[in-house]
């Protein structure tokens, strides 16, 4: 090991003291904003979509309008005003809690922070169909991309991007095939290789692609990585958490899904005396 | 890809449960209205009664181990949360309380903001439980040898702080004070077991390369001895700190916006 330093080095926190270097942009009093080295107001705004902006600020990319549009049809088919869904339930409980809309809509994008749905299994799905994508041009089959994959779930078809909770089937599929095709995008190749996967596992196991695996793949076309792309969709399901507090809060507080004492199923410790 | 053939939606009919079930809370309802509780238990007890004959600290433990703790471990629990009360106002939770407080956001958002950035993984709630499954795992490895091969597997191109393990490392190019002296009187608690003990030696081991305790490695020791559950420890640790983090908030929410710096213009470099 080597011996203690005679005093600590914090040049680099010294250096960080009442100064903030960005390499995104700011405001510039008097001149500009400015965000990525373009001038909001004369080159953004009324020129680009809110969509690209957010992607832009996400990325640092400036993506086509074409592109953005596509991510905004995204954001479209995972914003559904379905109280059910766990964020959206998030956000109708805020509203018979009559909670500020923003804390209720910001509380169910939260939620949706999860390992099981909403945004954050696109850096393993991602991760995934590019894994296969390399695997693929380095020789290996798809069935054996499917059956290796598999194989680390016992056997079972649990590859992220495929499958999911609920329902069997994903009616946001062909609604963004069709988007895509309108908006005048090839079908690249990490799009081809999911479909091909998935005709594995319909095959074998009655399973298809669903909305994480289908962005996952075309959004791995356009040269996106699994980062950039869980940094675009973090508010994805915004807008159906709004939906489902103002419908809560229209009806009477505490009126959503009302709960009877008994409707708990309290199975913990008898009733007990506190020891002396 | 347009022609192809699509599974049609259905459902998958799982069996899902027809009540939330719980093993902490039970509320007995009013004879005349299925909604009001009249009686709460907690794993058993009678809330009221606990109210009478209990500490704070006491229920506290109750709520999340389903046991009333001894007088050792809420001692050793009691002593933990003063430690953890404030994380102070140079911690980026707290600062974004105070941010939250001096922009005048409504005060019920101030503690919610506070917390979620509490959340990090830098000193902050999402080491807790990476922590607590380190240490646990290796109270039985000796900790100076241990310390030593990280030590040497250590890469040097580190920008900023280092944490050679989950819960240990440095803080601002050297060994956090604090967390060092709060170990010292945790270790003497009678309460203090195995994970504590492990993780002194391993702080004591690193100090010769200007490493110690973290906060957080000390909140998943102390989380550990006491039977807390891994997962819970994030959690736990937003509680702990959640105080000080609205302290330093709401102390702003009546001041002028100029009551917090505002970086000038000349400090303010944009680097695209």
């Amino acid at each position: 090991m080597s011996s203690k330093p005679e005093a600590d080095d914090t040049s680099l926190w010294d250096e960080n003291r009442n100064i903030i270097r960005s390499h995104k942009g700011g405001w510039v009093m008097g001149e500009a904003v400015y965000n990525h080295g373009y001038n909001m107001m004369d080159e953004l705004v009324g020129h680009k979509s809110y969509m690209q902006i957010v992607i832009l600020n996400a990325t640092g990319r400036l993506v086509s309008k074409q592109l953005a549009d596509w991510v905004e049809a995204v954001h479209i088919c995972l914003s559904w005003p379905d109280p059910r869904i766990w964020c959206n339930h998030i956000g109708a409980l805020g509203g018979t809690a009559r909670c500020s809309i923003v804390a209720a809509t910001v509380a169910g994008v939260i939620a949706a922070d999860s390992r099981a749905y909403g945004s954050k299994p696109l850096i393993e799905g991602v991760g995934f169909i590019q894994r296969a994508h390399k695997e693929l041009i380095q020789g290996t089959s798809v069935e054996d991309i499917v059956s290796t994959e598999c194989a680390r779930h016992g056997g079972k078809p649990y590859i992220m991007g495929y499958a999911r909770p609920i329902a069997k089937g994903d009616e946001r599929i062909p609604a963004m095939e069709r988007v895509t095709k309108n908006l005048g995008f090839e079908v690249g190749p990490h799009l081809t290789l999911a479909g091909e996967i998935e005709e594995v596992l319909m095959r074998d196991f009655d399973e298809g692609m669903n909305i994480n695996g289908y962005v996952s793949a075309f959004l791995s076309d356009q040269g996106l990585s699994a980062v950039e792309i869980y940094h675009m969709f973090i508010t994805t399901v915004t807008s159906g958490v709004t939906a489902c507090y103002v419908d809560a809060a229209s009806k009477p507080a505490e009126s959503f899904l009302a709960l009877r004492c008994d409707d708990i199923d309290y199975q913990g410790k008898p009733h007990r005396s506190l020891p002396d | 890809m347009s022609e192809k053939k699509h599974i049609k939606v259905k459902s998958r009919n799982e069996a899902f449960t027809d009540k939330t079930r719980t093993n902490i809370w039970h509320e007995l309802p009013s004879d005349n209205n299925p909604y009001i509780a009249s009686v709460c238990h907690c794993h058993g007890y009678d809330l009221i009664e606990l109210m009478q004959k209990r500490s704070f600290i006491e229920v506290f433990f109750l709520l999340y181990r389903g046991e009333l703790p001894n007088q050792e471990q809420a001692q050793l629990l009691e002593k933990l949360m003063i430690a953890l009360i404030n994380p102070g106002p140079r911690h980026p939770a707290t600062r974004a309380a105070m941010n939250a407080g001096v922009g005048k956001t409504d005060s019920v958002h101030i503690l919610p903001i506070a917390l979620s950035i509490m959340g990090g993984e830098h000193q902050g709630a999402a080491c807790i439980e990476p922590a607590m499954r380190f240490i646990r795992k290796n109270t039985k490895h000796d900790p100076a040898e241990l310390a030593q091969q990280f030590v040497t597997e250590l890469s040097d191109d580190v920008e900023g702080d280092i944490t050679i393990a989950p819960g240990f490392g440095n803080r601002f190019g050297g060994i956090d004070q604090m967390p060092a002296h709060i170990a010292q009187l945790l270790i003497a608690e009678p309460a203090s077991g195995k994970c504590m003990q492990w993780g002194q030696a391993f702080a004591l081991s690193l100090n010769n390369n200007n490493m110690g305790w973290h906060t957080t490695g000390l909140a998943a020791a102390v989380f550990a001895d006491l039977g807390f559950q891994p997962r819970m420890g994030a959690g736990l640790f937003q509680l702990l700190s959640a105080p000080g983090l609205f302290a330093h908030g709401i102390e702003l929410a009546n001041k002028p916006t100029t009551a917090m710096p505002f970086i000038k213009d000349e400090n303010y470099v944009i680097e695209t």
